[in-house]
């Protein structure tokens, strides 16, 4: 709806269609293109024997299969060439695995000016007392970053293949899926009332003290998804929809990719090369330590989750 | 104190040589039994029974300090998610499995009440 | 702790061969899954603790219920008599 002009004008820009396409209001195929679900491709039995019949009389008239010397020749000498072939190529990979310098020589070309700096300069650049997590989430915050993108882009590719309309949902809820499966067991939804709680928190702990001891934002947010994957198993859908719906779905996931783009951004304009930056170090060892660390984590376990919860429903029933 | 010490040793190795054998009956028995229900019995009794003598050998040796409480709490998680698992097997074989009545008896919690035995009871 | 070590790569040599010929595909779920256990002791072991624990909360969590959610979805893990009990059923 526009102010300034009127409904009839308005209607013809390309905003006005733009706006109702992203809103959903009218799909632009219907009607401009022939649509027509898909046929499934079905042979016919003659046309299988044809094509049998035929390829036994190539092989018997033109190759003359029954007394071609060199053609059964061919096939064992392809044979012998096709495994030793598989033999030498192990042989060379397993002879070149020998080459390499063992676990924690020191005298290895990969402990060279970059693993040294990491070791002694990462505490006072990052601020995390936990190396491996401060160097994947500052010093190579960007190489993350791509990382949780994947994670958005393959969601968004199982959506689109995976997704029903709710309706049909809603229809075919108890018909197929769960068939054998035990409902509403007594034993299984006590356990999971007292289990589920304490792997949130397990989950959370690991996020939130991802700077200081070993863990981060993948593995706390994948063991937050399994917790939610436990609690639907328990109680259905029913109940995981007044919290975890669509529309939460889509806001966390958005937020947290959003707010990570903008922090690590910003982290590298101004913190990273000894510039003032908004985002302090803080005291090592403390919970509220390690710059951009503690958030990115926390970003990225959000995310994990989502993605490993959006999984598990997606396949299961086409819908969040 | 080397009299102690040497009790506690004795204790640790106790525990974890029981633990490793009933491991050992449970390998044993998932390859050994033909029925559902008795192979699901003894893995769920590996998964309780001996992941927590094994875990009780470990706590004594570790003496006391942060990793003997996280060791107490893996216990309680697995005592509690073990069961729980084996016994979402027993109801699934119980729904599925058509000649389930060949292979064992099934008796109702009012039938088990009434005859005062509570053996063989699933669901 | 040599021993160990060479025990445990035996057991992923093994665990990788054995999935690629197994028969049934929901024994390849479950030792799927049994590698990628062994893969976290490996990496517990090779001092990478935090590698440990996303390989065995995604490697063995997971990404086996996702494998068993597609192979129920595809109807693979049902034997061919249930199926037709099914087929009876909706008719």
């Amino acid at each position: 709806m526009s102010k300034i002009r009127k409904q009839s004008e308005y209607e013809k820009t390309f905003a006005y269609r733009f706006f109702r396409w992203l809103g959903g209001e009218k799909d632009i195929f219907v009607g401009n293109m022939e649509m027509q679900p898909q046929k499934e491709y079905v042979e016919e039995e003659a046309t299988i024997e044809e094509r049998m019949k035929d390829r036994q009389q190539a092989m018997a008239e033109v190759y003359d299969g029954s007394h071609n010397m060199e053609l059964r020749f061919f096939k064992i000498l392809y044979k012998i060439f096709s495994v030793v072939f598989c033999i030498a190529i192990m042989a060379v990979l397993i002879l070149t695995v020998s080459y390499l310098p063992e676990v924690g020589d020191p005298n290895r070309p990969t402990s060279n000016i970059v693993t040294e700096t990491y070791i002694s300069d990462g505490l006072g650049d990052t601020g995390a007392v936990n190396i491996v997590t401060g160097m994947i989430l500052s010093y190579r915050a960007f190489d993350t970053f791509g990382e949780t993108n994947v994670l958005f882009i393959a969601t968004c590719c199982v959506m689109i293949m995976l997704m029903v309309d709710e309706d049909k949902i809603k229809k075919n809820k108890d018909s197929n899926d769960r068939g054998f499966e035990p409902k509403n067991d007594v034993i299984l939804q006590v356990i999971a009332k007292f289990l589920v709680p304490i792997v949130f928190l397990f989950g959370i702990y690991i996020i939130l003290n991802g700077h200081l001891s070993p863990g981060g934002g993948f593995s706390g947010g994948a063991m937050i998804g399994a917790g939610m994957i436990l609690y639907v198993a328990a109680f259905g859908f029913d109940k995981t929809e007044k919290f975890f719906n669509e529309h939460v779905y889509k806001v966390i996931k958005v937020t947290a990719l959003l707010c990570y783009g903008c922090i690590v951004t910003y982290y590298f304009l101004t913190g990273a090369n000894g510039l003032e930056c908004l985002i302090l170090l803080g005291e090592p060892g403390k919970i509220l330590s390690g710059g951009i660390t503690l958030p990115i984590n926390i970003f990225v376990g959000s995310e994990v989750a989502c993605t490993m919860y959006a999984f598990y429903a997606l396949f299961r029933r086409g819908g969040l | 104190m080397p009299a102690i010490e040497w009790i506690r040793f004795g204790l640790v190795v106790f525990f974890i040589l029981f633990g490793l054998s009933i491991f050992f009956l449970e390998i044993f028995g998932v390859y050994r039994f033909k029925f559902v229900l008795n192979r699901m019995q003894i893995a769920a009794t590996g998964d309780t029974l001996g992941i927590g003598l094994c875990l009780v050998g470990l706590m004594i040796a570790n003496g006391w300090n942060a990793a003997t409480a996280k060791m107490a709490l893996v216990i309680v998680f697995l005592w509690c998610a073990s069961p729980v698992s084996s016994h979402v097997i027993a109801r699934l074989e119980y729904t599925t499995d058509e000649t389930l009545m060949e292979n064992c008896r099934i008796v109702t919690i009012e039938e088990a009440e009434a005859e005062g035995e509570t053996e063989n009871g699933d669901i | 702790m040599e021993i160990f070590n060479v025990i445990l790569l035996a057991f992923l040599v093994i665990c990788a061969v054995s999935v690629s010929f197994s028969k049934n595909l929901l024994n390849s779920v479950l030792i799927f899954m049994s590698y990628s256990l062994i893969m976290s002791i490996i990496w517990m072991l090779l001092e990478s603790p935090d590698l440990a624990i996303t390989e065995a909360a995604v490697g063995a969590g997971v990404t086996s219920i996702l494998f068993f959610v597609t192979l129920k979805k595809i109807h693979a893990l049902q034997s061919e008599q249930q199926e037709e009990e099914r087929f009876d059923e909706q008719n």
